[in-house]
């Protein structure tokens, strides 16, 4: 390991100690803001793990989200917490490798469509399943969980999805992954498992993307399937990736910060126009900065250079 | 350290249409062979048969005695099979050193690292782009992504190139850099399968040429006999000429 990547590390230790000490330190308020902040940064890196390099965009997001969230509303009362999370993994872990082994062999818009009509199925299924067979329409979550209990944990997998992308990122599947975005053809007959690659990543994104669901469920206290499987969480994490650069490691979290907070702040203050903006930032992001602000800013400086 | 390439009664359709019909060669370890044709012969398609990229509906294909034939590309190419393809695929994300260094790493042996990345530059100055691994693979003129794509293709350690009109497009003198290039490498003892359309480098590389119409294999000779044959003629320029 060299001398920056040791710099690296050191950096980030203390941004993540000063971070899980914040709660002692802010309000209630911020601290729940923190907890949202925290919860899609690790969204959007989940997502940019297997989306960026590959270029599958995945709308399935919340499918992940909403299954962990429904799991830990439906067995916190029956089991103990850690065994709860661990169920809630399993089950993103199967969920995921049943669609990625039916679905990685679509490429580009019909992948897209696919996800995005998963997202919906599962959403239906679980309210179909709700009304007539278990007979209940939401469900209450009674967890001895404050805010900063839920933050503590989502800044943990934070730091976990950071340490897995950041390894995927300089192993030799770092470079498959990359390699089969540009053309799947030409990385197989280099000699990747071009079908296993992706679908070993689709699942640990995936699982990374339930667990978040799982944990930030508390948080709501009452849970129905249109909170838990709202689209707008797909877009949201799509988005943020895609500002800040889905093909680097701070990409999402470049992304994710600036636009959680402005949401936030839309919200609050547009609550009826929150859709419009959203819409209208989506097409300014995509047509301005394509592949992101970290590659524009690499862009402007190699521009000043010659 | 070459391996022979044996290929059996090869048939490949494509619904009605038979595009490969009963196909069978052998190259010995070291030959470099040229597989010759009109547009829509097939050879092509054995070629994508031979590497993976499509099943076959019969036959068989073996390397150096392991039967490879309906292996995926990634295996075969573990197997030791090497290919281009017949538009130049660069992969444009990646830096001129990382396109070499993905088939050292996922090649027949896993080079990564340090040790990856000098194996790569070697790779690189066999072909002549030596020192320009840190390029963007779009800054290449056309002949040196052609010759990135020939170390990409080595840097798996094939025991057989298989190389789809590889020559094509280029002026005369990076034709001349080309066909030496194919020449370096036979005198290295690989052994070469050649899909080609240029005559010049076919006479000065192949010993040996297989011709293929319409899916089925009209002759097998030394190039320069071969090239004479009426029925090799006639399947080129039709009647009249033969």
């Amino acid at each position: 390991m060299n001398m920056k990547t040791l710099h690296g590390f050191a950096l980030a230790g203390v941004a993540v100690v000063l971070l899980a000490c914040a709660p002692l330190l802010i309000s209630d308020y911020w601290t729940g803001v923190l907890l949202g902040m925290t919860g899609y940064v690790t969204l959007a890196t989940a997502w940019a793990l297997f989306s960026g390099p590959t270029r599958y965009i995945s709308l399935a997001t919340v499918a992940f989200f909403g299954v962990g969230a429904y799991t830990v509303a439906v067995l916190n009362e029956v089991m103990p917490y850690p065994l709860v999370l661990l169920c809630a993994a399993g089950i993103g872990m199967i969920m995921a490798l049943m669609v990625g082994l039916s679905t990685l062999r679509l490429a580009g818009v019909y992948f897209v469509i696919f996800t995005f009509g998963l997202a919906e199925l599962v959403r239906q299924t679980v309210s179909w399943w709700e009304v007539n067979v278990t007979y209940t329409m939401g469900r209450y979550i009674f967890l001895p969980f404050e805010g900063r209990h839920i933050y503590w944990q989502l800044l943990a997998l934070a730091v976990v999805t950071f340490l897995i992308s950041w390894a995927i990122g300089r192993s030799r599947f770092g470079l498959a992954l990359k390699a089969l975005g540009d053309d799947e053809t030409v990385a197989a007959h280099a000699g990747v498992d071009v079908t296993r690659i992706k679908l070993l990543l689709f699942v640990i994104s995936s699982t990374i993307i339930t667990l978040v669901g799982a944990i930030q469920a508390p948080r709501w206290t009452y849970i129905e399937p249109s909170i838990v499987f709202n689209p707008t969480v797909s877009f949201m994490t799509l988005i943020m990736a895609l500002l800040g650069g889905a093909m680097r490691l701070w990409g999402p979290l470049v992304g994710a910060v600036p636009l959680f907070l402005l949401f936030e702040w839309l919200s609050v203050s547009f609550p009826d126009h929150f859709s419009i903006i959203l819409g209208l930032l989506f097409i300014l992001i995509v047509f301005v900065m394509p592949n992101g602000v970290l590659a524009k800013i690499d862009d402007l400086r190699k521009g000043g250079r010659t | 350290m070459s391996k022979p390439l044996e290929i059996m009664n090869l048939h490949k359709r494509f619904g009605g249409l038979v595009a490969v019909k009963d196909v069978s060669f052998k190259l010995q370890p070291g030959e470099v062979v040229g597989l010759l044709g009109p547009n829509g012969s097939g050879k092509t398609t054995v070629l994508n048969m031979i590497s993976g990229a499509l099943p076959c509906d019969g036959g068989t294909v073996r390397i150096g005695g392991t039967d490879i034939t309906m292996m995926k590309p990634h295996k075969v190419a573990k197997h030791g099979v090497a290919r281009t393809f017949q538009l130049v695929r660069p992969l444009p994300t990646l830096s001129v050193a990382e396109n070499v260094q993905l088939s050292l790493a996922f090649g027949k042996k896993r080079h990564w690292g340090r040790e990856a990345r000098a194996l790569a530059e070697e790779k690189l100055a066999f072909v002549g782009l030596e020192g320009r691994g840190d390029e963007r693979v779009g800054n290449l003129t056309y002949i040196d992504q052609k010759r990135m794509e020939m170390a990409r293709a080595l840097a798996s350690e094939p025991d057989l190139l298989l190389l789809d009109e590889w020559l094509a497009g280029l002026n005369p003198s990076e034709l001349r850099i080309g066909i030496d290039l194919v020449q370096n490498l036979q005198g290295q003892g690989m052994t070469v399968l050649l899909v080609e359309h240029i005559m010049e480098a076919v006479r000065a590389l192949c010993s040996r040429c297989i011709v293929m119409s319409a899916g089925e294999k009209i002759a097998e000779g030394p190039s320069a006999e071969v090239l004479q044959e009426p029925a090799v003629i006639k399947a080129y320029l039709g009647d009249d000429h033969a």
